[in-house]
């Protein structure tokens, strides 16, 4: 974690390099991952086919909870892969830092509210356009006068404070987590005596497991909410 | 820290890494829907589907199966019947048969009698016949025997003189 980030600019857009590079990686293994389960695929599923269909079980069933009926198999490949992305750019930064100079280059990219609070614009986008989708301008309209006028100015509010919670509460979990992992890792490589080393290897080691299983439910957390706001557009309220 | 983030303070918010992730996961997912997606909820519904086809044809064989011991069932039961019913008429065409059999033998037998008894008539009333004309022989023989026998000189004599006085008589 450095205050300097690595940009470059093109076409007049930022691009910040290290978020790019653990994006793609993170692309990469989830594609990787996803492309060698996936070669031998049968009726009689065995192997690699097992574990993928578990983990679509595992989404689907994330997504069934909340939309109900025959929309929820449209979000079921949104909700897989988000799931995936998420868990896997939560876990890249616990053991993969990649540090030149004084920029890191790869690291967890859920570390940067600018990645999370992306994410969080797709869904809210995609949750926006399923509404409208589905029940027409003005019935997507007239969901925010719901139940009364009144509540107008608190239903507009809400889209904010859903867009920004679902992002910061990613970014908030895994930032801290790195935040303290590279905090200890300082403990133990600051002080110079080899004695540092000692205490700090059992407290980084538990603080990695602990944030494998913060990733792991934070990206959990991430589809559940994610399929909640579809679900709140898509819906029809009495 | 994150300085880079507030607005304005460097060179303006990273749009370029919003494009980047967004035009990345959308990669991500159309790949991952091209390679995986696609044909493993293709294979699940596939799979459901021939699940739920087995359990209706499991079911419908299981019905057939009954139908066809139902069947068996009916058709033994019926040919039980059936068989005793054979057993039934041949025992009955037998009795008829072996009741035939010996009225023609006892018919066939009379006639025999009949006929021996009129035979045996026949040959009696010949035999009688043939018997009687013998016997007739017979007297007549045993009588010129006895007669011839009999006659004493005298009585030759008596006979001779009879004789030829009845020959003289009959000459005269």
């Amino acid at each position: 974690m450095d205050e300097a980030v690595p940009t470059v600019h093109f076409l007049g857009l930022t691009f910040n390099i290290a978020n790019d590079i653990s994006i793609l990686l993170t692309c990469l293994i989830v594609f990787l991952f996803v492309f060698l389960l996936s070669r031998h695929i049968t009726l009689k599923p065995k192997g690699g086919q097992n574990v993928l269909e578990w983990l679509i079980e595992f989404t689907n069933g994330i997504v069934k909870g909340s939309i109900k009926g025959n929309d929820a198999g449209h979000f079921g490949l949104y909700a897989f892969t988000l799931f995936l992305f998420i868990f896997v750019a939560n876990q890249l930064g616990l053991f993969l830092h990649v540090q030149v100079g004084q920029y890191t280059y790869v690291k967890s990219p859920t570390a940067d509210p600018i990645v999370t609070l992306t994410l969080s614009f797709m869904t809210v986008a995609i949750a926006h356009a399923a509404g409208v989708q589905k029940k027409g301008m003005k019935g997507y309209l007239k969901e925010y006068t719901s139940p009364f006028l009144v509540f107008l100015p608190i239903n507009i509010f809400e889209q904010f404070t859903d867009f920004l919670t679902l992002g910061l509460r990613l970014f908030g979990n895994i930032f801290a987590g790195e935040m303290l992992l590279s905090k200890v890792a300082t403990l133990a490589t600051g002080s110079g005596s080899w004695f540092s080393y000692v205490y700090s290897f059992p407290i980084e080691f538990l603080w990695q497991g602990f944030s494998v299983f913060i990733g792991s439910v934070q990206a959990f957390v991430f589809v559940t909410l994610t399929s909640v706001y579809i679900s709140q557009k898509v819906s029809s309220e009495e | 820290m994150l300085s880079h983030l507030i607005l304005g303070a460097s060179s303006g918010l990273y749009l370029g890494d919003m494009l980047f992730i967004a035009i990345s996961f959308i990669i991500l997912m159309a790949l991952i829907a091209v390679v995986a997606w696609n044909p493993i909820t293709k294979m699940m519904g596939e799979r459901a589907d021939k699940i739920a086809n087995d359990i209706d044809s499991a079911q419908k064989s299981r019905q057939e199966a009954n139908d066809l011991a139902d069947q068996r069932r009916d058709a033994l039961s019926h040919s039980r019947t059936e068989a005793s019913g054979i057993v039934a008429d041949a025992k009955q065409s037998g009795e008829k048969q072996r009741a035939t059999i010996v009225a023609d033998a006892q018919n066939e037998a009379t006639q025999y009698k009949q006929n021996a008894r009129k035979d045996i008539e026949q040959e009696r009333q010949d035999a009688l016949k043939n018997v009687q004309s013998d016997v007739a022989d017979i007297s007549v023989e045993i009588a010129s025997k006895i007669i011839k026998k009999q006659l004493d000189p005298e009585g030759q004599q008596a006979l001779i003189n009879s004789y030829i006085e009845g020959l003289g008589k009959h000459e005269s």
